[in-house]
């Protein structure tokens, strides 16, 4: 207890007043109310934020508003039609139900995939694009890449990531922008769910993607955003909430 | 509803939910950029940007953070495309060197240039809090830290103000 009868001391009066001048925390009037020199100490963090206030209050010039598009030009379609087919490749030795096998077969297209808040869809095409670049990843198995690969790919200097988030059967450091991502593929109930670790890729809304045989989503999670993308009819909206809980940005 | 119907009304809502936050969406850019001019472009991309989204934006009473988080972002793009080299305070340009001195109180730009002096770190959750009345959860949501994390930082940042104020005033 201190001079003040508080259970709050006067270093921890002074360091919340100081966060937090409007003293809204705990225990914050009753120890002012009792303690001259922090009541003192507070009245000068008072007098401070005022003259912040003032100095902060910049003249504001006129702004003048950007040409706003029209609502029916506005929607962006990001025209992937020419882009190579996405193949799953299934080892022999997996017995899997051979429907999910007949899958590694079938052309993954993302005709008519339509994007939505990435002003240019240049985010978009690149990771659907980067989806070509490494078609054996999209594999049907049930084995798990080990800790070290996976942790050798993201580094704690990128993100934390706990394996609950699922089955993570590859795991490889890719370029996105010039940019270290990690490109994990986890296994989903549709099947490969692929998963890309985008810190740097700052978007302001989720972008959806919407196509044939596949569908997806980029989220933005703090500074950056991570992209899931699996074959149509898999359960993004439980994966977007296991990835958010699971993995964390260190940057 | 046809397209310009669609427009108008469209037009309505953008000016009720972000163009009314214009002052504070230029403030807090220029805070955040410490630069007049910079703030301007920063401001009509964010506008723009909230235009294409507005469908996004579910609870009116949120358009202020929405907005701000907007320019935060469009900010970071800015710095991003740039790559501008950190502000030499004793080598402004004439746009930097007007938002420190546009007063004629002395005191009050002495104050603004300890403020500029800041760290980012600092300088941007003292901005929301003071100029934008964001509480601590509101501001660890836009710079995604923890709202323990903010209230280190505010605390930090008014100590280092009052440090400078005063050596400021004693010479």
């Amino acid at each position: 207890m201190n001079a003040a009868g508080t259970s709050m001391n006067c270093e921890q009066y002074r360091e919340a007043i100081a966060a937090d001048p409007s003293e809204s925390f705990d225990g914050g009037a009753m120890h002012s109310a009792e303690c001259s020199p922090c009541s003192k100490f507070k009245a000068e963090m008072r007098a401070l934020d005022e003259r912040i206030s003032a100095a902060m209050k910049i003249e504001v010039p006129d702004l003048s508003m950007p040409e706003f598009p029209s609502v029916a030009s506005e929607e962006k379609v990001v025209d992937l039609s020419s882009r190579r087919p996405i193949r799953w490749t299934t080892p022999a030795w997996v017995g899997l139900a051979a429907s999910v096998v007949l899958a590694t077969v079938i052309g993954v297209r993302f005709t008519d995939t339509h994007v939505s808040h990435d002003i240019d869809g240049s985010l978009a095409k690149q990771v659907v694009a980067h989806l070509d670049f490494e078609p054996n990843s999209l594999r049907v198995t049930d084995v798990a890449v080990s800790d070290e690969s996976l942790y050798s790919v993201v580094r704690p200097a990128i993100a934390s990531m706990d394996r609950n988030l699922g089955l993570i059967s590859y795991a490889m450091s890719c370029t996105i922008n010039g940019r270290e991502v990690p490109h994990l593929v986890m296994q989903g109930e549709k099947g490969p769910v692929t998963i890309l670790l985008m810190p740097h890729e700052m978007i302001d809304m989720p972008i959806q993607l919407d196509g044939e045989s596949i569908e997806g989503i980029i989220l933005p999670v703090g500074e950056g955003s991570i992209a899931i993308i699996g074959e149509r009819g898999e359960q993004i909206d439980q994966l977007k909430t296991r990835v958010r809980k699971n993995v964390k940005w260190s940057i | 509803m046809n397209s310009s119907n669609s427009d108008l009304h469209r037009r309505q809502r953008f000016d009720r939910l972000v163009s009314v936050w214009h002052r504070d969406m230029y403030r807090y850019a220029a805070w955040l950029s410490r630069d007049p001019a910079i703030a301007e472009d920063v401001v009509q991309e964010a506008m723009l940007r909230a235009w294409k989204s507005l469908d996004a934006l579910r609870e009116d009473d949120a358009a202020k953070q929405w907005v701000l988080t907007i320019v935060r972002r469009e900010n970071a793009r800015y710095f991003e495309r740039k790559r501008l080299e950190t502000v030499d305070i004793d080598n402004l340009t004439p746009s930097q060197s007007a938002m420190l001195a546009e007063s004629s109180d002395t005191d009050l730009d002495d104050v603004r240039e300890a403020i500029y002096r800041l760290d980012d770190d600092y300088r941007e959750p003292l901005v929301l809090q003071v100029l934008m009345g964001h509480s601590t959860k509101e501001i660890a949501e836009m710079m995604d830290i923890k709202p323990g994390a903010v209230l280190t930082r505010l605390h930090r940042a008014r100590i280092k103000l009052k440090q400078e104020i005063s050596e400021e005033a004693a010479t």
